[in-house]
């Protein structure tokens, strides 16, 4: 009998040099290259930076700030995976804390500090993109209730969806739904917390107590007017409440752009 | 720079690929018996791989995740090439076996290799893993999509198999 059978030396033998496979790599790579970039993923810049709001996840695409999320409430893997899905993840803290710094004088009462570009790459619906895009119409110290913003994508019943929609935004802070609010003038909930709502709110100028609602001094602001009304105004308590905006003092309501109720004299 | 001590990020994908690349090319050569269309079936499982990388969330399953790419690749390749009835061309024609001196060892490895061949699909799969990948059962068990059981029992029985069918020739 042989020492070995020839099964047995069929595979202790028959190895392939390391030349060889080296060689078929560099040919397979090189034909790979055109290949991959068709499908290749634009990097995105990832970083954690510090917050008033706690630590916040922050990552960073070619074409905006992409995602701001919340390691406080949210696991970092989850969010790391939704990115994954679009874009390949880079660590780069200097991106982070660019963002990070605007944020943090944000925090501070500057209410120009976001200047960075948003992004929208990682919304996946169309409603939650609409809903998003007229979010960012509404100015800052302003806030409009889930069903106004319902309204104004053309879906007057579908607060709930918008709430939703809210849940998942990619680019809290930036994309403001901390300026969602419910319509009996609760602030109702938030990614980041409650309390980061509420701290979010009072930067604007809300005085928000420990009832969570929204002062009563606010001013209603009518969209399409541009007119801004005391709440017990009787042109106020007319108007469309789908095209109302509350802002927290008749100051920030100047600043975007409304003027007085010649009625009611709003201060 | 300094690195953020909670971020833990996944590695890029070419990072994570490249200490297996040379196995898998050598697993390739193997299951297809030819040079040419092991670099195609690379191209082909790093192509599928980076595309489905963002939901691989267990890197330490890698290894067994690009065989288990690999490995359904080669399936998909095997069966299109019967559908079509393709003539396989004899592997020994653009691969080279290793020299020995021996009289008829050349015809003993071309006599395995057919042997191997025809062996049932799984059995073929798992023992080209153990014996030539070199991956561990519960590696094998995880490309495959079968127990660790499974697994050895699969590489015993094709070795077994094997020397049985030799014995016949």
């Amino acid at each position: 009998m042989s020492p070995q059978h020839p099964v047995e030396r069929y595979f202790s033998n028959s190895d392939i040099p390391d030349e060889t496979l080296d060689h078929l790599l560099r040919e397979a790579r090189q034909k790979l290259e055109p290949r991959m970039r068709v499908i290749r993923r634009s990097e995105a810049a990832v970083g954690i930076t510090k917050s008033p709001y706690g630590p916040l996840l922050i990552a960073v695409g070619p074409a905006g700030l992409l995602m701001v999320h919340y390691l406080n409430t949210q696991s970092m893997q989850r969010g790391i995976a939704m990115l994954r899905l679009k874009f390949d993840p880079i660590e780069d803290a200097q991106a982070a804390e660019q963002i990070g710094d605007q944020i943090r004088r944000f925090a501070a009462g500057e209410r120009d500090a976001l200047e960075y570009k948003s992004d929208l790459s990682l919304v996946t619906g169309d409603f939650q993109r609409r809903a998003l895009q007229r979010l960012m119409e509404v100015p800052f110290g302003a806030v409009i209730t889930y069903h106004a913003l319902a309204a104004t994508i053309g879906a007057p019943s579908a607060q709930r969806a918008v709430g939703n929609a809210m849940a998942t935004n990619p680019i809290p802070i930036y994309v403001p739904c901390h300026r969602v609010v419910r319509s009996d003038g609760i602030i109702g909930h938030y990614g980041g917390g409650t309390q980061c709502k509420v701290e979010l709110l009072r930067t604007e100028g809300f005085a928000i107590g420990q009832n969570l609602r929204l002062p009563a001094q606010a001013v209603c602001g009518h969209r399409v007017t541009h007119i801004f009304c005391r709440p017990d105004c009787s042109a106020a308590r007319r108007a469309n409440p789908d095209k109302t905006l509350i802002f927290a003092t008749a100051e920030s309501a100047r600043h975007a752009g409304l003027r007085a109720c010649k009625l009611c004299h709003p201060q | 720079m300094m690195a953020n001590p909670g971020l833990k990020l996944p590695p890029p994908f070419e990072e994570a690929i490249a200490p297996y690349e040379r196995e898998l090319m050598r697993f390739m050569v193997r299951m297809t018996g030819n040079h040419d269309d092991a670099t195609e079936l690379f191209q082909e499982m790093c192509l599928r791989a980076y595309k489905a990388y963002p939901r691989l969330e267990d890197f330490s399953e890698i290894r067994a995740w690009l065989y288990r790419i690999a490995t359904n690749l080669g399936r998909n390749r095997a069966r299109d090439n019967a559908r079509r009835s393709r003539v396989i061309v004899d592997a020994g024609a653009s691969y080279r076996e290793p020299a020995s001196d021996q009289i008829g060892a050349q015809q003993d490895v071309a006599a395995v290799r057919t042997l191997i061949e025809a062996l049932p699909e799984k059995q073929r799969q798992a023992l080209t893993m153990r014996k030539l990948g070199g991956l561990e059962y519960d590696q094998i068990a995880a490309a495959l999509g079968c127990s660790i059981e499974g697994a050895r029992a699969n590489v015993s029985q094709a070795l077994k198999k094997l020397k049985a069918e030799w014995s016949q020739l």
